[in-house]
């Protein structure tokens, strides 16, 4: 009875929903290329006195190879131990005291550097940032150092997450021969091993301007970002485009299975990972749904069959989606007394009903809407708006098309659902790990 | 990956709370937001502030009780928190749930040491459904016994899959190493044992002593007419009504440092140390407290701080350190905080100390002084950009009894910072001696070297509790 009322009242917020405008318009945002190919995207945002920039080189784990791994990221890491006119510490030195902060990371695809500062601090941002991409100093002192701090990042995340240390398994029988089979940290004897002429060789490989590209959003004049844009980074020289990642995955022929043993772990954890095409794939914003119709909130399938019947304690879904083919990741922590095979049975069988049934109408509203006001929360902030931005602009091609997800995600219809669900969520191509105290 | 990893969230929350203000001499001036305080008849404090960047609403209602309140019952204020989401005397859980869910909005609750929150975030369209229901939420909970059980068994269980990251539990430790059994010592989560003994009635005579208008605020902060959002305010919460006496307040404990103590928590197959430092801090309203901010910031609170540039950046010991003040009402505490592989604990311990003692042996020059003090507030705005982020502000002014002087005066009091004001601030308020330790790792290996920092007791990572 509660519920008819409720949702009668459900179907009249609806339309004011759906209806409402953006906080942000294409319009807004500004851009220009240098002579030597990097591109900047400029938004104007003057709610706090503060800017960032954001720039996204196309270069992460998927351009290495067996004996380098992890070097992208280590790479990353290099990028801050000093330039020509900033030795070793001098980059963060002078960007804390000018009142600004920074992090960089690094994902299977790209390397991402941050720098969050007052507005007035831009023209340092951009003399430290232009000197460290045209004269990065690699030194050897520096390389010493900066391995026992990646060995820490990486034994740390192990330490901390099982999820984290399950993913990697699941990755390394999920891709036979793509990169990204291996975790974007990297081996530890891969770690130990790498030399200085391979740090040199991949900076002169995926460091050019024209792999390039910068966002910066705040409480900037867009005009002023171009002419100091131009005088800090236009002479920087242009360079050969990386090579194209060779490899491509070939075809799962079946399941395929990873356990973990971790004698801390107080529960199973369970993965299960499906082969999904690369992002800007037509049916990304339906595999988007898809995760969300999944476990998205409380409501979500897998949270009511599994959390609310006290099998786990939490579930998620999430993908990776970069310019090769993916995964899209199911996972659950199971509850005290439930056994991974119990688990994975009650989830694969959510996944079985969706592809047999579908979604409801109303189902696919409630994504649809969700969609919405979480891009009025990523909108709220200038780091949000940077993040979005760049990420449209390098996995879509278009940081425009970032303004027509909201009329993608309304396009779609229970059918399209249904109908992407049952192409990608097959036996054959899901790859399940268990990690767990004891092998039974 | 990431170049480093951010500081914990709490602390970092319960600091930011305080460095309210407006900002950067590099910067424009950033202020604090106009907001209406209210107080209604029936003792409710309601804060308006109207921000109208994107149609987003942010609501919250703060009650003045958390896990000091516990008494016996550690656990109790959480699981009360988290089960007014079980449904309302009108609603049962289910239909919350999807209300919620389906206009994409966001409901939480729980509760920490000092204070209980109910918060929500929804688009500005919502508000017209959501807000009742809100209401309801905080004013006529069910605490469904069905629900309750299962809620109760969920915590549980996440209580001992918190105890698989060392990083998750490690300050849970250290606060009860340092309060021992006065309430500041007990854990806002519970223990596997004390959240299952919990009933039905214990959660309900809970809320009935402490959700009350009169213990309580209600903050909107979002795209709305504060003459309309106060209207519907007061017919929404006007009826509320407290019974029986007021809580009254209590003496929630001091840090015990009378000697150094290691606290060794035993994680059999544990690849690194996981270790803090430290002893008493400052209360939430210490004049020093955003003074004390600079100054920590040089030791221990950005990237080239002395502890992150030794252990990280010199000698590859670690990931990251840091330092922090963990402000409560009434105290607080300070830690050095780092983990390193297990072969290396000696070295990253014995550097931890030397490099702290850096604060007596050689102190603050005037120029890394004039860092600190740009970075602290060229960082400031960031932290109250959201609507969420404003009304979590307002809540923690109103919780923590954080007057509004301290935040404006914070551009003054950073700015006045000498470096002789720094050295004095050293003396009193940093724990120079009877350091209180708590390492997490593989007790056979860091057993005896554990004994160089202080009297050990050990525990099993495994067994029920923080002390």
């Amino acid at each position: 009875m509660k519920w008819k009322v409720l949702a009668a009242s459900l179907a009249l917020a609806l339309g004011a929903v759906a209806g409402a405008q953006a906080a942000v318009t294409a319009e807004q945002v500004q851009t220009f290329t240098l002579a030597n190919g990097m591109k900047f995207i400029v938004l104007e945002s003057h709610g706090i006195p503060n800017a960032n920039m954001y720039t996204f080189w196309k270069v992460g784990s998927r351009n290495e190879a067996p004996g380098i791994t992890g070097l992208s990221h280590f790479f990353e890491h290099m990028m801050f131990n000093g330039s020509k006119n900033f030795g070793p510490k001098m980059f963060d030195r002078t960007m804390e005291a000018k009142g600004g902060s920074n992090n960089a990371y690094t994902s299977t695809d790209l390397t991402v550097y941050q720098d969050w500062f007052p507005a007035s601090s831009l023209e340092t941002i951009f003399t430290l940032e232009s000197d460290r991409i045209a004269h990065l100093s690699i030194d050897p002192k520096m390389v010493a150092s900066e391995r026992g701090v990646v060995l820490s990042e990486r034994s740390t995340g192990l330490e901390n997450s099982n999820l984290r240390m399950l993913r990697e398994e699941v990755n390394s029988v999920a891709f036979l021969a793509h990169p990204y089979s291996w975790s974007v940290i990297g081996n530890e004897s891969d770690i130990k091993a790498w030399t200085q002429q391979d740090l040199e060789h991949y900076f002169r490989t995926y460091y050019a301007p024209n792999n390039a590209v910068a966002v910066i959003v705040g409480d900037v004049q867009a005009d002023e970002v171009k002419k100091l844009a131009t005088k800090y980074f236009g002479a920087i020289p242009k360079r050969a485009l990386p090579p194209a990642v060779r490899t491509v995955e070939p075809p799962q022929k079946g399941e395929r299975r990873v356990f973990v043993t971790k004698e801390s772990a107080t529960a199973p954890n369970l993965t299960i990972a499906y082969k999904i095409p690369q992002a800007g794939d037509p049916d990304y914003y339906a595999l988007e749904v898809l995760q969300s119709v999944l476990a998205g909130g409380k409501t979500s399938r897998l949270y009511k069959a599994l959390v609310e019947q006290q099998l786990a304690t939490q579930v998620s879904a999430d993908s990776l989606d970069g310019f090769d083919p993916g995964l899209l990741y199911l996972s659950a922590v199971a509850a005290a007394k439930t056994d991974p095979a119990t688990l994975e049975k009650a989830l694969l069988a959510e996944v079985d009903k969706l592809v047999k049934d579908g979604v409801t109408a109303e189902e696919l509203q409630k994504v649809k809407n969700q969609k919405l006001v979480n891009l009025y929360r990523e909108q709220e902030t200038i780091n949000g708006k940077a993040q979005q931005l760049g990420n449209y602009e390098v996995f879509f091609g278009d940081y425009r098309k970032m303004f027509d997800a909201p009329a993608a995600y309304e396009k779609l219809t229970p059918a399209d659902i249904q109908a992407v669900a049952a192409k990608y969520l097959k036996k054959s191509q899901r790859t399940v790990g268990v990690l767990a105290a004891k092998e039974d | 990956m990431t170049k480093t990893l951010p500081l914990s969230t709490t602390l970092a929350a319960l600091a930011a709370a305080l460095l309210a203000a407006p900002a950067s001499a590099l910067a424009a001036e950033f202020r604090l937001p106009e907001f209406d305080t209210v107080t209604l008849p029936n003792g409710l404090t309601v804060y308006l502030m109207e921000r109208h960047d994107v149609p987003l609403i942010s609501v919250r209602a703060v009650i003045k009780a958390g896990a000091v309140n516990d008494g016996k019952q550690p656990g109790l204020s959480n699981l009360t928190g988290d089960a007014l989401l079980l449904g309302t005397k009108a609603h049962d859980k289910a239909s919350i749930d999807q209300a919620f869910d389906y206009r994409g909005a966001r409901l939480a609750g729980g509760a920490g040491t000092e204070g209980s929150t109910v918060q929500a975030n929804f688009a500005k369209a919502d508000t017209a459904t959501l807000l009742p229901l809100f209401a309801e939420i905080v004013q006529q909970p069910s605490f469904d016994a069905a629900e309750l059980a299962k809620l109760q068994a969920r915590k549980v269980n996440g209580l001992k899959q918190a105890k698989e990251a060392p990083r998750n539990v490690v300050q849970t430790y250290y606060r009860a190493m340092l309060f021992g059994a006065q309430p500041y010592g007990s854990p806002a989560s519970g223990t596997a044992s004390s959240l299952a003994a919990l009933q039905q009635s214990d959660v309900q005579r809970y809320y009935q002593q402490y959700y009350r208008p009169d213990n309580a605020a209600v903050i909107v902060v979002g795209d709305f007419q504060k003459s309309a959002m106060r209207q519907q305010i007061e017919s929404l919460f006007g009826a509320w009504q407290a019974s029986g006496a007021a809580p009254v307040a209590q003496d929630n404990g001091k840090v015990r440092a009378d000697k150094a103590r290691v606290l060794l928590v035993n994680k059999p197959d544990a690849i690194e140390t996981t270790f803090l430092i430290g002893g008493a801090g400052i209360a939430r309203n210490d004049p020093d407290y955003v003074q004390l901010q600079v100054v920590n910031t040089v030791l221990g609170g950005r990237f080239t701080s002395w502890l992150n540039d030794e252990l990280r950046v010199n000698s590859g010991l670690t990931y990251g350190a840091n330092s922090q003040f963990a402000p409560l009402a009434q105290t607080g505490t300070f830690a050095i905080s780092s983990f390193t592989a297990l072969p290396k604990t000696e070295a990253a311990l014995a550097l931890a100390h030397k490099t702290y003692q850096r604060l007596w042996d050689k102190g603050i020059d005037a120029a890394t002084l004039a860092s600190a003090k740009a970075y602290v507030k060229g960082q400031f705005p960031p932290r109250y950009e959201t609507s969420e982020q404003l009304a979590g502000l307002l809540g923690d002014m109103y919780a923590y009894q954080v007057g509004r002087a301290q935040i404006d005066n914070f551009t003054r009091d950073v700015d006045s910072l000498t470096p002789a004001k720094a050295k004095a601030l050293v003396d009193q308020h940093f724990p120079r001696t009877n350091l209180q330790t708590v390492l997490i790792g593989k007790a056979e290996a860091i057993r005896e070297l554990a004994k160089q920092y202080g009297e050990v007791t050990e525990l099993e990572i495994s067994a029920d509790g923080f002390h």
